[in-house]
């Protein structure tokens, strides 16, 4: 403890106060877990952990749960939204920090952190009302005429065009997550000491090279933490696609099909599940995400401060 | 093409791709904005923040009671978290400096701030929900709390620890007792910085819908009790949206309006406070 | 300063409390079958007694789920529960309404009513065997009809739904494929499609996405204007959904007290009878007498006045002899 704590008692009042409300962050988190673990017993002894991360049953009537279908459609739609939010959030950096004039920097940015606070159903009802019927009678279409034909790539492209699938989901998603890569890999750019990117000027290297072989090199470690910390944001996303994932427990190969996610399948089923165990399977789904991202999140922490080390020497 | 030319074209090629990834940011921003927008503004009339929900296929109703709710459930949770955030800073950044037990706690607050809140959703109807027997208001407020908690948290410990340490000692050597140092001395001088994170936190917390399904459900009526179920805008907009009637879709537009608005705009102020007082 | 703030929005706070019990409330939740008359009777209910009847429409299974924890005064489920597990639970029942599913179809050049579908032809779309619109089993019964060959779209309930059990239940019964291989219930694996949540997101789905079809309770097609299908009847007769038709269903059930009004209405053996129609019903918990007597007045209300309201959204009141049972019921239990 430091100074001047435990001298005088309204200062031992106060500081265990602080100390009770700091606390209660781990508090929060034990507890989640603790509960989310007791009510998924019935489900974890029913089905075990190995079987109900690998079986794709969630089949109500005959009692029958698994995870994967949701796990599958949850690490999907993450795994797409990162592939088209990456360049442009880094490419939006890029522009931020190296390119754009002084008086466009500090709009942009604005731009960029308003479109990080836009709440995610906003994002769900535009997808649904104004996204969804662009992507199923233009975009959609488009790459299956392109892609559709092309052996193993077609694969990707298969079904009707609905706009209510893992694409348009995708696409939700990547909007959602460009600001917390792009912010945080303007971050990382900006630590870039400018002695060195000087001196890459200094011996004739062009703007592109001093970003690819000095600014990119140097700050890499805290753009990875920007994205798995995007990532782990990702899977947790509820509302944005739960208008337009169609809940569907299947594993399927085609981009225009419906899916599930953990998160969707618990806004959906959550408050009417009717029997225990699917209530006790719907928690152990929730503890699964718990962990799921709290590990990302941890690993994303990790980087971040390993990056953060790194520059401050 | 010479080497000289060719590492030319290759820089312009791609610097020309980062400003369309800033076009393209940019065109999401004012593409989703306007929409909203929009449909918004079309569909904003008196009726809807002065009448309750009609039935379907009852012209005139309005989201009084949503709007209403959210306010009660927002600011009830602000209440809560606030005090807890802004106290659990002050034990990290000033009781706890530097100690292992502050950096764990930095961390994991870290990390909640972005735990996926439909999870805090099922964790408060296990232990509020149901134990109570109904709905209620104030499980949903909780739920916003503990959202709330880390971001008030974090902004608080990083604040105070922007306070210069001979700010403290100078108050010291007057005598005074650290609580009344850090009550009277360092809390004004990070007050712009904690209220910017306040600001922020409950423009985090409006928006969210996830944490409400399950504990404060939805109410069709217009009602003051935190103990019963209570309407909010977000809920509202997830059913309404998914409806089926015209004038839901409408309605559903008009409440997006108001609490983009209000979100950004506290957003904004946020923003602005931090230029104004840290540059 | 931030403690008079404080303070401010504390009393703030204590407004709210103080003003808490000023009206009467009764929470129900469950079936969206029956939302929309349930929510035009508390409207109109709250205007003369001032009590606040709050209907969430989360799907039957969550009606059931609820009323078992007791979160709610009522819980709503399209799918009846057996004698036995009322027992098990301590639950009350009884049928407040009744009304029909339909399938909906999204089809270009094609009007409300004009597509038939029989039996076999409904089950083999959601079971994903017949894949395009002109297969042949659909055109066969439809000569007059130009389909096209465009990929059916299936739409389903995603969440635990009463809709679900009564259209499942009728494909059961009418199709021993189904029956094997999909089974019946309030949520049930489907093979192929797509689900919304509620009767409003099926009809949302069905009616943004070309050549799908879904079913859905019949006030959601009509108030959507959704294109509802001719059915083949178990007489044989192909029928269109409506009114007449729903009651043909209605007057061939034999509904009985002691089973706690356990029916099912599918597959009524009726000339003009609807083929997938059903009672909606209400779960109340056995000792919870006092919120119970609030709730059945209410009813006891609707019965009396609501019959004018419940045609206008195409829903089937209840016979008067049912009525009389349905009262009967509650006097034996207490609650009148």
């Amino acid at each position: 403890m430091a100074i001047g704590s435990g001298k005088n008692p309204l200062d031992l009042v106060f500081s265990s106060l602080t100390a009770i409300a700091s606390f209660s962050v781990i508090f929060f988190i034990l507890g989640i877990l603790y509960v989310l673990i007791s009510e998924s017993l019935p489900a974890i002894e029913r089905f075990g952990v190995i079987k109900f991360l690998t079986s794709t049953d969630w089949d109500p009537v005959k009692e029958s749960f698994g995870a994967l279908t949701n796990i599958y459609g949850t690490i999907l739609t993450t795994f797409l939204s990162l592939l088209i939010a990456i360049p442009v959030a880094v490419g939006i950096a890029i522009f931020v920090t190296e390119i754009a004039p002084d008086f466009l920097k500090g709009p942009i940015g604005i731009a960029i952190e308003l479109l990080a606070a836009i709440p995610s159903i906003i994002y769900g009802m535009w997808g649904l009302f104004t996204l969804s019927p662009i992507m199923s009678s233009h975009i959609e279409p488009l790459l299956k005429r392109i892609f559709g034909p092309i052996p193993l790539v077609g694969l990707l492209f298969q079904g009707t065009p609905m706009g209510i699938d893992i694409l348009t989901a995708s696409v939700i998603l990547s909007i959602m997550i460009i600001p917390f890569t792009a912010s945080i890999s303007r971050d990382s750019f900006n630590l870039t000491p400018s002695v060195v990117k000087e001196s890459a000027y200094a011996i004739g290297a062009t703007k592109w090279e001093v970003i690819k072989n000095i600014v990119i090199p140097y700050s890499k470690l805290g753009v990875f933490g920007g994205i798995v910390l995007s990532l782990g944001r990702a899977l947790g996303e509820t509302m944005a696609i739960a208008f337009v994932l169609g809940n569907n427990h299947r594993i399927t190969t085609s981009l225009f099909d419906a899916a599930a996610t953990i998160t969707v399948t618990l806004a959906n089923e959550f408050a009417e599940a009717d029997k225990d165990i699917y209530l006790s399977a719907l928690f152990y789904l929730a503890m699964v995400l718990f962990i799921m991202s709290f590990v990302t999140l941890a690993l994303a922490k990790y980087f971040l401060l390993k990056a953060e080390r790194k520059y401050s020497r | 093409m010479t080497r000289e030319q060719r590492r030319k074209a290759e820089g312009g090629l791609a610097l020309t791709l980062s400003t369309l990834a800033a076009l393209m940011g940019l065109f999401w921003l004012v593409f989703i904005l306007g929409d909203v927008l929009l449909h918004g503004v079309k569909s904003l009339n008196w009726s809807l923040f002065m009448n309750d929900p009609a039935p379907p296929g009852v012209e005139g109703g309005g989201l009084r009671n949503a709007f209403v709710g959210q306010l009660m459930i927002t600011l009830s949770a602000t209440l809560i978290g606030v005090p807890i955030g802004v106290l659990g800073g002050t034990f990290l950044a000033e009781y706890a400096r530097g100690s292992r037990i502050a950096r764990i706690i930095s961390i994991l607050s870290d990390i909640m701030v972005s735990v996926p809140s439909i999870v805090i959703g099922t964790f408060i109807y296990a232990i509020l929900v149901k134990p109570a027997g109904h709905f209620n208001g104030w499980a949903g407020a909780v739920a916003l709390s503990i959202i709330m908690i880390p971001v008030v948290l974090r902004t608080t410990e990083d604040m105070l620890s922007l306070v210069p340490w001979t700010v403290r000692e100078a108050a010291f050597a007057l005598g005074a007792p650290y609580y009344k140092v850090i009550t009277q001395v360092v809390y004004r001088g990070a007050a712009t910085g904690i209220l910017t994170g306040i600001l922020l936190s409950i423009a985090r917390v409006s928006g969210e819908t996830a944490p409400l399904l399950f504990t404060s459900f939805n109410n069709s009526f217009f009602s003051y009790n935190m103990n019963q179920p209570v309407a909010s805008l977000t809920v509202t907009i997830f059913q309404y949206a998914m409806g089926p009637y015209d004038n839901w879709h409408e309605q559903a537009w008009a409440a997006a309006f108001v609490i983009t608005i209000f979100i950004l705009l506290l957003t904004i102020a946020g923003r602005l406070i931090i230029k104004w007082r840290y540059r | 300063m931030k403690t008079i703030l404080m303070v401010v929005l504390a009393m703030a706070l204590m407004v709210f409390f103080t003003h808490a019990e000023a009206a009467e409330t009764l929470n129900g939740a469950g079936a969206t079958f029956p939302y929309p008359v349930y929510s035009a009777w508390a409207f109109d209910y709250n205007k003369i007694t001032g009590v606040q009847l709050n209907y969430q429409s989360i799907g039957s299974g969550g009606g059931v789920r609820q009323i078992t924890e007791r979160t709610v005064h009522f819980g709503a489920s399209d799918d009846p529960l057996r004698p036995e597990q009322l027992q098990k639970d301590r639950l009350l029942q009884f049928p407040a309404v009744i009304g029909g599913v339909v399938p909906v179809a999204n089809l270009e050049n094609v009007k409300p009513g004009e597509l038939k579908l029989d039996p076999e032809s409904l089950c083999k779309i959601f079971l994903g065997e017949i894949k395009f619109w002109d297969d042949p089993k659909i055109t066969k019964i439809n000569p007059g009809l130009k389909l096209s060959h465009s990929e059916i779209t299936v739409v389903y309930r995603s969440d635990g739904a009463g809709t679900t059990a009564i259209f499942t239940h009728y494909l059961s019964e009418t199709c021993p494929d189904w029956k094997s291989r999909v089974g019946e219930g309030k949520a049930v694996k489907f093979p192929v499609g797509i689900g919304g949540k509620g009767n409003e997101g099926v009809a949302n789905y069905v009616k943004r996405t070309a050549n799908a079809i879904g079913y859905v309770e019949f006030a959601y097609a009509k108030q959507n204007k959704l294109d509802y299908l001719q059915l083949k009847n178990r007489a044989g007769n192909f029928v269109e959904p409506g009114f007449e038709s729903f009651e043909d269903a209605a007057e061939t059930g034999d509904f009985d007290a002691k089973k706690d009004f356990y029916l099912w209405l599918t597959n009524a053996p009726g000339k003009g009878s609807w083929p997938i129609a059903g009672a909606t019903f209400i779960l109340l918990a056995k000792e919870k007498t006092d919120s119970n007597k609030n709730v059945v007045k209410f009813f006891d209300w609707a019965f009396k006045i609501g019959d004018n309201k419940a045609k206008e959204l195409v829903y089937v009141p209840l016979p008067k002899s049912l009525k009389d049972k349905v009262r009967a019921y509650w006097k034996t239990n207490g609650l009148q």
